[in-house]
Formats: structure tokens, C-alpha cells, sequence
């Protein structure tokens, strides 16, 4: 299984409504909105990279959404 | 479907505290009319209770559309009643051994003080415990606004138990101090840690640990009682199985009631701290008011008094319970934090020095841009600054880091 975070700048005034599209998306583990030099970060649990390409692809085409960078988590350590 | 965590948890663990509330009342019915031995209802609630929730975790592994209707109505995470993982024996161990001690400690407070809201407050001691071994287990130093809120909740307790009977003995204040509240921290800390382990990729479910944590408190509380039976000479463990068949319909009716209650606490501790958990449970105690009110008209437990001094103690208890639950769930912080790291310089030991610092919950080595992602959990902004990022700059392999707090969060449960 790969992890990994989606970093994603929004343009202004679609937050919410992308936010609720991305609310939808299968494999999508969690959504926090953040302030600074990103607006939202998307932490997704897929299968393999295609899967990941796939879910990123999918918030790529939600409106509202500038750029994505996507982080894949190589080790982590967690409570 | 993502919701607002925040808001499962509260749903789940106010269910909960309602659901407990109930079945003190059907405990206080059944230990003042049918099983006044404590030690022998907690054999027969352990007993029967196995079994009750083995068909409860059974009905629920029924396959409806390709996934367990326990799936469906009650954690996302559950697919069928399982054998426990060699990983999860040693937390069950001690989480069922907790439960052991904590519920015949319970049931000879209620059959001191028989009347389930002044039981309720009293228990809810407990939540001084979690603070002080959350600060231990979880690199998580208690803020000042967590210590007053448990300490609001802790004296509203006090307060809440002393008033409608007005009963309150040095006995049941050692009961609760040194048996229920340390067993109830070792019971609540192992079954968040059981909630937290992945199985099969998978995170663990609530029914699964209900089950087994009931079966493993029953074997312990049959060891316990018959040791003691053997020192003491008694037979409470003969009494306890003859109860458990004589009083079956009672006894399953709140095990029954029970299973639900826990499944709710377990699931909203996979979520929340152990010690906000409690805070929010501890409402518990106004739920627990209108039972009492009913079992004393039937004359189950003694007339609730009438006194205003008691019924004004009452509302002072019950007004700090509440004021201690909401500074609690109203004062945390969240952020990420980017890291680069310098070249030449360990990612896997960069790693440990950042997982050494107090509130960090989650460090992951990424592939770029950046080099480590670090989430963090504060209660206040300040403390953000002082526990963290002035450790951050004395990490020498740091070449620079970008903080970003989290305004808000939904998370898949």
C-alpha cells in the first residue's frame, strides 16, 4: 500500500465547493485545510502508483484547484 | 464519506455516555433487587456477557451487499468476528484485566451507594489518571488549560456524587482512588491502542476488541474470584454462576446494553485523546439524573433528597462537568510542518530527533520537494513555538522548514 500527501494551491473563491468534491474521492484518507504557503493538504491511501496517479489526475480536474505537488511517504513513524 | 472528525467523535462518545447512563441504572436495579454480592454480579455480568456478545458480533457478521451489516450500521472498519492477532494479545491482556478490576470495583460502589448518578460523577476521577500517563505514553506534557479542565471535571464529580442521596463514605472514595480510576486508565489507554493498530491494512474495529476484551476480562475476574474464594473461604464464584443462570434475562439485558456503549467509547477513543474521551463521557453524569429520579420512585434506591443545599451542590457539580468538557474539546491546534534537509545529513536520524519532540504525532520521510513532513498537536500557539520549532532550529541536518497550520480537517473514519 503507498501513502501519500497531496499539497494543494487553490485559487481564490472555490475552496469550499472543491472541498466538497474532494470529499468524494475514493482513497482520499483525510483533507486539512492549511494556511500558508499551501491551501489544502490531502493525505490518500492507494494501492500503487497508478491508483495515486488516478486520484491526483481526479483532483487535479476539480474546480478551484491551481497546482498539486504530491509527497510519497517513504517511512513514517506515528502514535 | 468524510465528515468532520470532531463531530463523529462527539456523536460517539455522548451516545456512549447516554447508553452507560442506562445501564447503571438497569446495574443499580439489579444489584439492589436480585445479585447484591459484587463479586458474584461481576462473574455472572462477565459470563454472560461473553456470550451475549459473541451472538451480538455474530449477528453483525452477517453479510448484507457484500459487506457485514456491523460494517453498515456500526464501524466502517468491522468484517467479521475474528481470532485476535499475536500483536494485539499483549494489549488485550491488560485492557482485560483493567476491565476486570474495574467493574467489580464498580459494582461495590453501587452496592454502597445504590443510587447510579452519584456512582456516575464519582468514576469520572478517572480522567486525572489518563491526563498523567497520556503526558507519559504519548510525549504529550499536559498545557495548563488541560490540567484546569480536569481538575474542573474532577471537582464536579466530587461535587455531583456527594448531593441526591447525599451518601459519600472514605471507603468508596479509596474504591474509586486506588481500584476503578487505575483500573480504568489501564482498560481505556490499551483499548486505544488496540484501536490504533492497522490489521490487515486495515484499522482495527470496535466489535472485535469489545469481544475480546470481554472475553479476557472474564477469565481474569474468574481467576480473581477464585483466588480470593480460596484465601477468603466464601463462595462468591459458585454464587456468581448460579446468579448468572437465575438472573440471566437481567444480567444479559445490561451486558446487551453494555456492548453498545463500549463499541461507541472505543471507536470515538480511535479518535479523540483517551483523556478528552472521558471528558466527554463524563456527561454521562447529567444523563444519569432522570434514572435515578425513576428508580427512586419505585423505591428501588432511597427518596432522592429534597434538601436545596444537596440539589444546589448538584448543579454547581454538573455546571463545572460541563465547563471542564468544553474548554477540553475547544482548546487544540494542529499544523504540518515541510522540511527540507541538508545534504550530507541522515533522513532516518533527522527523523528520530524530530520524533523526540513533545506534540509531534506523525513524522513521514517524502520524496520532494520536501524531505519530511511533521504533524504536530498543541494546545496553544505559543507552546507550538516554544516546545517546537525552537527544537526544530536545533536539529543541525535542518536546512529549512515552512509551518502550516490546520484550520480544518475531515478525516474518512
Amino acid at each position: 500500500m503507498i501513502n501519500a500527501y497531496v499539497l494543494t494551491v487553490m485559487r481564490p473563491g472555490n475552496t469550499d465547493k472543491a472541498i466538497k468534491e474532494m470529499r468524494k474521492l475514493e482513497n482520499v484518507e483525510k483533507i486539512s485545510v492549511v494556511a500558508g504557503e499551501y491551501d489544502i493538504v490531502i493525505r490518500v491511501h492507494v494501492k500503487s502508483l497508478g491508483d495515486l496517479l488516478k486520484v491526483t489526475d481526479k483532483i487535479q480536474l476539480i474546480e478551484g484547484v491551481k497546482k498539486t505537488t504530491t509527497q510519497v511517504i517513504e517511512k513514517e513513524i506515528a502514535l | 464519506m468524510k465528515i468532520r472528525r470532531k463531530y463523529l467523535f462527539y456523536a460517539l462518545a455522548f451516545t456512549s455516555a447516554i447508553i452507560a447512563a442506562l445501564v447503571s441504572t438497569i446495574d443499580s436495579t439489579i444489584i439492589n433487587l436480585y445479585i447484591s454480592d459484587a463479586w458474584a454480579f461481576g462473574v455472572s455480568c462477565f459470563i454472560v456477557g461473553a456470550l451475549i456478545s459473541l451472538i451480538i458480533i455474530l449477528f453483525f457478521s452477517i453479510p448484507v451487499k457484500k459487506k457485514s451489516l456491523g460494517s453498515r450500521v456500526i464501524d466502517p472498519s468491522f468484517r467479521r468476528l475474528r481470532l485476535f492477532k499475536k500483536e494485539e494479545l499483549k494489549y488485550h491482556l491488560i485492557a482485560g484485566f483493567g476491565n476486570s478490576i474495574l467493574t467489580i470495583g464498580y459494582f461495590f460502589l453501587l452496592s454502597m451507594l445504590r443510587d447510579p448518578s452519584t456512582v456516575l460523577p464519582f468514576s469520572q476521577i478517572a480522567i486525572l489518571y489518563l491526563v498523567g500517563i497520556e503526558s507519559i505514553t504519548e510525549k504529550n506534557i499536559p498545557t495548563l488549560s488541560e490540567i484546569q479542565s480536569s481538575v474542573i471535571v474532577v471537582f464536579g464529580a466530587i461535587l455531583g456524587s456527594i448531593s441526591l442521596t447525599g451518601t459519600i463514605t472514605l471507603e468508596s472514595m479509596a474504591i474509586v482512588f486506588l481500584v476503578i480510576s487505575p483500573a480504568w486508565v489501564l482498560f481505556s489507554i490499551y483499548q486505544r491502542k488496540l484501536k490504533m493498530l492497522k490489521i490487515d491494512n486495515r484499522p482495527n474495529d470496535a466489535l472485535n476488541i469489545r469481544f475480546w476484551n470481554v472475553v479476557f476480562a472474564c477469565v481474569f475476574t474468574i481467576i480473581i474470584v477464585t483466588i480470593y474464594d480460596f484465601l477468603m473461604s466464601s463462595g462468591h464464584l459458585l454464587a456468581g454462576l448460579n446468579a448468572s443462570i437465575e438472573h440471566f434475562g437481567w444480567v444479559a439485558l445490561t451486558m446487551g446494553i453494555t456492548f453498545f456503549s463500549y463499541v461507541f467509547y472505543i471507536r470515538a477513543l480511535g479518535i479523540g485523546k483517551a483523556s478528552v474521551t472521558q471528558a466527554v463521557r463524563a456527561s454521562t453524569v447529567l444523563f444519569a439524573i432522570p434514572f435515578s429520579i425513576i428508580l427512586s420512585y419505585f423505591n428501588i434506591i432511597p427518596p432522592i433528597t429534597t434538601d436545596p443545599v444537596m440539589i444546589l451542590l448538584k448543579i454547581i457539580g454538573i455546571t463545572l462537568v460541563i465547563l471542564g468538557i468544553v474548554s477540553f474539546a475547544l482548546t487544540l491546534f494542529k499544523a504540518y510542518i515541510f522540511i527540507r534537509v541538508k545534504s550530507g545529513y541522515s533522513i532516518e536520524e533527522t527523523m528520530e530527533k524530530l520524533w523526540k519532540i513533545n506534540g509531534v504525532t506523525r513524522v513521514a520521510a517524502v520524496a520532494a520537494p520536501y524531505d519530511i513532513m511533521v504533524k504536530i498537536r498543541t494546545r496553544t500557539l505559543v507552546k507550538g513555538y516554544e516546545r517546537i520549532v525552537r527544537k526544530i532550529e536545533e536539529i543541525e541536518a535542518i536546512k529549512e522548514y515552512r509551518w502550516e497550520s490546520v484550520l480544518k480537517e475531515w478525516e474518512k473514519i
